[in-house]
């Protein structure tokens, strides 16, 4: 390295003065923002979990406040509308009451099958002109037309004998189309040539008695046979049975929203209480303490609800809600002891708690300032994971007939209901499957959204 | 180096041809078990779905259809049924029933599947198996039309009492308790099976619990038996009839109950017959099968408990039920199943009478449902017992959907008609039965099938001594016609006693008929003389064969 034997002119002492103090000092740092103020800043930030969280204000509302707006009654049976769908057409006509059919009713003029009276989904009468050599009749009907020589469809029934050539359906009747055929049978039962068929529209037929049973007609509105009118509005359909899809998934929510938030609160609550006691105990009383809780784990959580049912003397077509909740409290409160012990010991251990002690703080305030808060985040995560984990061991019990008794709806009995005729009428099974598939994911979206909110360590990386 | 997008693309490829790859090793391995074709002309083999593995083969034990099923094809009794459900000769080539006994002549050609013949001695041994009380058999009291069968069964007397006799090996002699005029037809069910005693005890107590520990003497024998996975029937070579047998092989690959499974199966042409639930009643329609209804001639029916203590021993508390309740309403629109038939009475309409169907000549009284009576029939109720509101009411039922179904169906209709609090109770069919022995229930969702074709099957269920007398219905009157009908001889008394049975039965309401259960089902075009049968095993196929289905 050389000298530079040459000042530079810019380093002269002239060059040098002092700047103007700065008024203020630039702030690096964030407004002060408390714990919860924080996690809430966070959580807001996650638009998954506000979502959640908006359609988990959405669904207590549709439970509490739904009924107020849709009286209708979940147990009411409309055997005029059986698994009807969402949208179905709901004109009807007004037709005589049903009387058995007496009299023998006049072959059709010409050779063939006709009907005797207009059909309706009240009664189909079909009456033919006797076939050559027909010891006995079987009347078939087919939703599709029947080809030359093809199959005819389900046989509904026999006449009996040579000489009666009419029938009359009731057997589940729809309005629209339907092909009716009539087979001619001989002296053993087998099947002749002859054959009959004939396309029939089926209107769609109430009775006054009925109409003014579902309260579809007032007495002082003056309308009677022949006139339209229409049926009780379902806007999700029915069920097997006719009842209000609506109602009954509101009644359902109600169970099963009960069930999901009750039964996990209290055992929650009781795993914190349990697991802070044993992590920060320490020592032979954690060890008794923890081993209780692995007992607990081991024991069979199907044979402890039969169990609490028979203990409660509920007997048979009583819920079984209550056994339920007990049986959940009872047994499932070790996963969230376990979870939370683990955090104490790590918590208890931390500088931080050392320095509090060292200061004089006492055993309630070392736990309530330092321990508990700093666990919030797992115990709320536990929460929030444990009320779909409700949810669903409600829907399941019900489904297997443990739950709720009927009429009460839950979404799982529901569930249960609507799979033996998932092929036919869909609705039935998809709904309460919707809403429970839509509760649990919220509740496990919110779960993962409160998880990162309110995981301190996940603060100074933003 | 790849992207991210290009290795999970990369990876989902991978994994959709190795799911592909598992799938085409499992169906050819599953191609290799045997589960062929639902009908193979080749070989004469026609493949079928069991409901469940037989849980009891042992004939004189066996008490269940599917057990009976089975045992139907790999055994046969004195007489038997044909493809028109006519007696015909079985094992015995001849007989002769009187008022006071029968005798069975025994044919000779008839063999055991290990050749030796069968013999009147293997019927005797057979017969004291199932009234012996250490077998506690479930049917005993099906033979108790045999003297002494009663007492046996009771543990009084010795097995050897029993009024049966082997005169020879080729000569059965029976004796009754009281007439028994249709001895010949019971002598067809499986419980009157032969079992031949050196076998039975070759076995050691393991009689029927494979397919090796049976004696046949039917007109298949069980080649394979895979506990709870596969049973095959073949032909018996030594069958006398072995002539009249057209298939070689029935096939039992599937054990299921499922009525989806069995639909899939049936399209797929990988079984002969598949019975059509509720719900796939559409897609047969839609697949153009032709689909057959069969009524199995079961009643179904609420029975009331007539204990004391319960609101239902009341007459007027029944008559309420039975006008607010509509059985046809019940088929119509809730079972919706076609084949399902209102229940209108106590003898179902497959029953005969003297000359012709016995509903034909004694037309039961009907009932329609009223509300307004029912109401009234509540109100003398109410006064009658002396209540202010009445106790909710036990509705025990079994786990069936159309039980579920039906059971919620009458908790409301009685809600609405009547204003009754309806419990439902739902057991499963062992639990239902032990419930019902002990009387604990109001009502109950009960069902009867008879044993044989006499309308006494259902007649005398509701005697007061009847163990199958579940709702411990009394009435001297119901006893005097039952005891009228089980003695005479004469069809026109007897008829007439049951008439009068059918109107105690209405009158009193003693049970309220719900259906007659009917089913559906679909048969493969290439099989034909499929027989199906009230009374006895159902399906038979024993008198099936393939057809060609061009000539159809």
């Amino acid at each position: 390295m050389t000298m530079n034997s040459s000042p530079d002119p810019a380093l002269m002492p002239g060059a040098f003065a002092p700047i103007a103090r700065e008024q203020s000092v630039h702030r690096l740092s964030r407004p002060s923002l408390s714990y919860w103020q924080d996690a809430w800043f966070r959580l807001k930030a996650n638009r998954r979990a506000i979502l959640s969280l908006w359609i988990i204000i959405a669904m207590l509302l549709f439970t509490v406040l739904g009924p107020l707006f849709w009286r209708v009654d979940p147990a009411a049976q409309d055997l005029q509308q059986i698994s009807s769908p969402p949208g179905a057409n709901r004109s009807v006509v007004i037709v005589e009451p049903y009387r058995p059919w007496a009299e023998a009713p006049a072959a059709p003029s010409e050779p063939g099958l006709d009907v005797a009276a207009p059909p309706t989904t009240q009664q189909v009468r079909l009456v033919w002109t006797p076939m050559p050599g027909a010891a006995d009749y079987r009347v078939y009907r087919n939703i599709v037309p029947v080809k030359q020589g093809g199959a005819l469809g389900v046989p509904l029934g026999t006449s009996g004998s040579a000489d009666v050539t009419h029938y009359e359906d009731r057997m589940d009747l729809k309005p629209g189309v339907a092909f009716y055929s009539v087979l001619a049978l001989d002296a053993n039962g087998a099947a002749l040539p002859a054959v009959f068929t004939r396309r029939i529209e089926v209107a769609n037929a109430i009775t006054l008695a009925e109409a003014k049973a579902r309260a579809m007609v007032k007495a002082d509105d003056g309308l009677g046979v022949g006139d339209q009118i229409q049926y009780r509005l379902h806007p999700l359909g029915t069920d097997y049975l006719g009842r209000d899809m609506l109602a009954r998934l509101m009644q359902g929510a109600r169970v099963s929203l009960f069930i999901g938030i009750v039964a996990p609160t209290i055992f929650v609550l009781f795993g914190v209480l349990y697991g802070s006691m044993a992590g920060f105990l320490g020592g032979r009383i954690d060890q008794v303490m923890m081993r209780f809780a692995d007992f607990v784990i081991a024991l069979p959580f199907l044979l402890f609800m039969i169990l609490f049912k028979i203990a409660f003397g509920i007997g048979p077509g009583e819920s079984g809600i209550l056994p339920m909740i007990v049986a959940m409290v009872i047994l499932l409160w070790p996963a969230t002891a376990r979870l939370v012990r683990g955090q104490i010991l790590q918590v208890r251990e931390e500088a931080y708690v050392n320095a509090a002690r060292l200061l004089g703080a006492r055993t309630n305030y070392l736990v309530l300032r330092h321990m508990i808060p700093n666990t919030f985040g797992v115990i709320l995560v536990t929460l929030t994971f444990a009320i779909p984990s409700a949810i669903f061991t409600e829907a399941f019990l019900s489904f297997i007939g443990m739950g709720v008794a009927p009429p009460t709806a839950s979404w799982g009995s529901m569930s249960n209901d609507g799979i033996k005729s998932m092929l036919i009428s869909p609705h039935e099974l998809f709904l309460p499957a919707l809403m429970i598939s839509i509760t649990v994911l919220a509740f496990n979206l919110l779960g993962d959204g409160l998880r990162d909110a309110l995981d301190a360590k996940m603060r100074s990386r933003e | 180096m790849r992207t991210p997008g290009q290795q999970l693309l990369l990876l989902g490829l991978g994994s959709v041809l190795a799911i592909a790859l598992i799938m085409a090793l499992l169906s050819w391995a599953s191609g290799g078990s045997g589960a062929g074709a639902g009908v193979d002309p080749e070989t004469g083999t026609i493949t079928l779905v069991l409901d469940t593995e037989p849980p009891q083969m042992n004939s004189s034990l066996s008490a269940d259809a599917i057990s009976g099923r089975v045992l139907g094809h790999i055994m046969e009794g004195l007489t038997r049924q044909d493809a028109n459900n006519e007696l015909v000769p079985g094992v015995a080539e001849r007989w002769e029933v009187t008022e006071s006994g029968a005798t069975f002549w025994l044919r000779n050609d008839a063999k055991w599947s290990d050749g030796k013949p069968v013999t009147a001695h293997d019927f005797v041994f057979a017969w004291r198996n199932t009234v012996d009380p250490n077998s506690a058999s479930e049917y005993a009291n099906i033979m108790f039309g045999i003297r002494n069968a009663e007492a046996i069964s009771a543990g009084k007397l010795p097995l050897t009492a029993l009024g049966v006799t082997a005169v020879n090996d080729r000569e059965l002699r029976i004796e009754f308790a009281n007439p028994v005029p249709y001895f010949a037809r019971m002598t067809s069910f499986s419980t009157f099976y032969p079992i031949r005693e050196d076998f039975y005890r070759s076995t050691q107590g393991r009689y029927a619990s494979s397919a090796d520990t049976l004696l046949y003497n039917g007109p298949f024998v069980m080649e394979r038996w895979v506990h709870g996975a596969h049973i095959r029937l073949v032909k018996n070579p030594r069958y006398w009839n072995r002539d009249e047998i057209k298939l070689n092989v029935i096939d039992f690959p599937y054990f299921t109950t499922d009525g989806n499974t069995i639909i899939n199966l049936f399209r797929d042409g990988k079984i002969a017959m598949a019975d059509i639930g509720q719900q796939n009643i559409q897609e047969a329609q839609l697949q153009g099968w032709t689909i057959n209804s069969f009524s199995e001639g079961a009643l179904f029916y609420v029975e009331f408990n007539h204990r004391p203590g319960h609101v239902t021993r009341n007459r007027n508390f029944r008559k309420a039920i039975q006008y607010a309740l509509d059985s046809s309403e019940e088929v119509n629109r809730v079972i919706k199943i076609p084949g399902y038939a209102p229940g209108r009475s106590l003898f179902p309409e497959w029953l005969d009478g003297v000359d012709d169907s016995f509903r034909k000549e004694y037309p039961v009284r009907e009932v329609s449902p009223d509300w307004d009576k029912a109401r009234e029939h509540l109100e003398l109720a109410r006064k009658e017992l002396g209540l202010e509101r009445f106790p909710p009411i036990m509705l025990l039922t079994g786990d069936s959907p159309v039980a579920n179904k039906v059971s919620e169906y009458y908790q409301e209709t009685l809600k609405q008609a009547l204003g009754l609090e309806v419990r439902i109770d739902v057991q499963i069919f062992k639990q239902r039965l032990a419930k019902m022995l002990a009387g604990d229930f109001d009502l109950v969702m009960a069902g009867w099938s008879a044993d044989y074709a006499d309308p006494l099957a259902y007649g005398e269920l509701f005697h007061s001594a009847n163990a199958q007398n579940r709702g411990r219905y009394r009435n001297p009157e119901m006893d005097r016609q039952i005891a009228i009908a089980r003695t005479s001889t004469d069809p026109r008394t007897r008829m007439d006693a049951f008439g009068r049975i059918q109107d105690i039965v209405v009158d009193d309401a003693v049970i309220l008929p719900e259906y007659e259960r009917g089913r559906l089902y679909v048969v493969d075009p290439a099989l034909s003389g499929l027989v199906r049968r009230v009374v006895g095993f159902d399906p038979d196929f024993t008198y099936a064969r393939i057809v060609d289905k061009v000539s159809q």
